[in-house]
């Protein structure tokens, strides 16, 4: 049983050990591509490789912390919230195929179960906000709220345009049916949407408003202790990673590529692109106000997704063949 | 093994649901309402409906627990504070629900759905929508009832609170 395949699926690729480094070199990456936009070095000392170490050392240090609970807060969903928004992060994970055969849930529904687990996630960050009693982390929860009801609902509509062009809803064939082209170009209207809009999900700059911190000091994460706020900052790099490796799947042809490298080799690359892609905006792009993310989501953005569904229609419809 | 799961999301179900009208704090309430939601959808999952399973998660979850978590905060009585002023609506929630319940029992029997959605293992998406939009239309309608129920209930949260 040990030695089962599902089982270091689960244990170590892409299960729970490389998710959790992933995660922390995410943490690095991220530092290091926002200080070199910024003319700056960033992370240098914690390695013989340009500060590869850091997260580690923060990590260290971080669960050395005194951890506490404040007064008069809610303690079961102080905890309870981003303990589970951990788990629900690395549920994501599972689902990707990162190769043929190399999928830890191969499931019909692949993708809208995807997108169900992370509508879960701004409910906990609510509760997480509510339960610390305290006035910024309630503010933070209740945007990461409004936020949501703005780009939901563009965010299912911009993935239904790939579920129409594959004619499934499974991942793997979702990768398979783009063995003739990928779904970047007929759905190019689609993917910014979908990147848009998971943007704004994964609570990143440019829509970064739950966390703010030069608003609302961290937002929801402003009272959490030592390894408890690493609780709470893991599922953002978890989330990035995923919604990534989706963009690829979904956009990108997944592990597809020219057989001289092995397709999970691919895979990681395409990830890495848009990983890169999406730090980038954050180092580029100033925070937009909550209104005008309410107005982007519920005018542009959701027409936008309307017409995509449209041109998609016209493309499955009228060309058969392509 | 089936049993057995069903009788846990049987009782995970039925216990949060119980939970969530006996909580003495409406937060505590919503989040067990929640947890019901996950119940109904692990029974969705044993019947091998995936896709409705999943459903259920991102809208009863995603959207209706939310909506009423959101009034609770914002508008709803104090932390430990019991809500008042719903004995008068009880009625009459109690009669449409039952009339719901009527409507719904009429429509589920054994011909409404003759089996598994053909959405379980290896998915023929069109086969799928085509009877979801033929087969179970007017179920469908009915479910999204709930949503509008969902709002009216945030709303009726949110006016009582005015009131005193």
């Amino acid at each position: 049983m040990l030695t089962s395949p599902l089982f270091l699926e689960i244990v170590l690729f892409p299960g729970l050990l490389s998710i959790a480094i992933i995660g922390a070199l995410l943490g690095w990456l991220e530092r290091k591509v926002t200080a070199r936009v910024q003319l700056r070095i960033g992370p240098l000392y914690a390695s013989p490789a340009g500060g590869i170490l850091q997260m580690f050392a923060d990590l260290i240090k971080l669960s050395f912390k005194e951890l506490f609970v404040p007064e008069n807060s809610d303690a079961f969903f102080f905890i309870m919230a981003p303990t589970t928004g951990l788990v629900l992060g690395a549920a994501l994970v599972g689902l990707i195929p990162f190769a043929p055969g190399l999928q830890i849930a191969n499931i019909e529904v692949g993708l809208p179960a995807f997108l169900a687990i992370i509508t879960l996630s701004p409910t906990l960050i609510l509760l997480a906000g509510w339960s610390a009693n305290s006035k910024f982390p309630f503010i933070g929860g209740l945007r990461a709220l409004f936020q949501q009801t703005a780009y939901e609902i563009p965010l299912w509509l911009s993935a239904l345009g790939v579920i129409m062009m594959a004619g499934t809803m499974n991942l793997g064939q979702i990768v398979n049916a783009q063995t003739s082209g990928w779904f970047i170009l007929p759905q190019a209207l689609g993917a910014f949407i979908f990147l848009v809009t998971s943007v704004a999900e994964m609570e990143r700059l440019p829509f970064d408003l739950p966390e703010a911190e030069s608003e609302i000091m961290m937002g929801w994460q402003a009272e959490y202790p030592g390894v408890l706020f690493l609780a709470a900052q893991g599922p953002g790099f978890v989330k990035l990673y995923a919604f990534s490796a989706l963009f690829s799947v979904m956009f990108l042809g997944g592990f597809l590529g020219p057989s001289f490298l092995p397709p999970l080799f691919w895979m990681l690359l395409k990830t890495l692109l848009i990983i890169v892609l999406i730090m980038l905006l954050r180092s580029t792009f100033p925070r937009v106000r909550l209104d005008q993310l309410l107005r982007a989501g519920w005018t542009t953005l959701l027409t936008l997704a309307i017409i995509n569904i449209g041109i998609t229609y016209i493309l499955v419809v009228g060309f058969p063949t392509l | 093994m089936t049993d057995l799961l069903f009788l846990a999301f049987a009782a995970v179900t039925v216990g949060a649901a119980i939970l969530a009208i006996e909580a003495r704090d409406l937060v505590y309430g919503a989040a067990a309402l929640g947890i019901a939601f996950l119940g109904v959808a692990g029974l969705f999952f044993l019947l091998d409906a995936a896709y409705v399973g999943w459903f259920q998660i991102a809208v009863y979850i995603g959207a209706v627990v939310v909506l009423i978590l959101f009034t609770v905060m914002l508008v709803g009585p104090k932390k430990g504070e019991t809500p008042l002023g719903l004995k008068r609506v009880s009625l009459l929630a109690a009669m449409l629900m039952s009339l719901l319940l009527g409507m719904t029992g009429a429509l589920a029997n054994a011909t409404a759905f003759p089996g598994p959605d053909s959405c379980g293992s290896g998915c023929d998406l069109s086969l799928f929508s085509t009877s979801l939009l033929k087969n179970y239309g007017v179920p469908l309608e009915f479910m999204s009832l709930v949503m509008a129920a969902a709002v009216i209930g945030a709303l009726a949260l949110s006016k009582t609170d005015r009131g005193q």
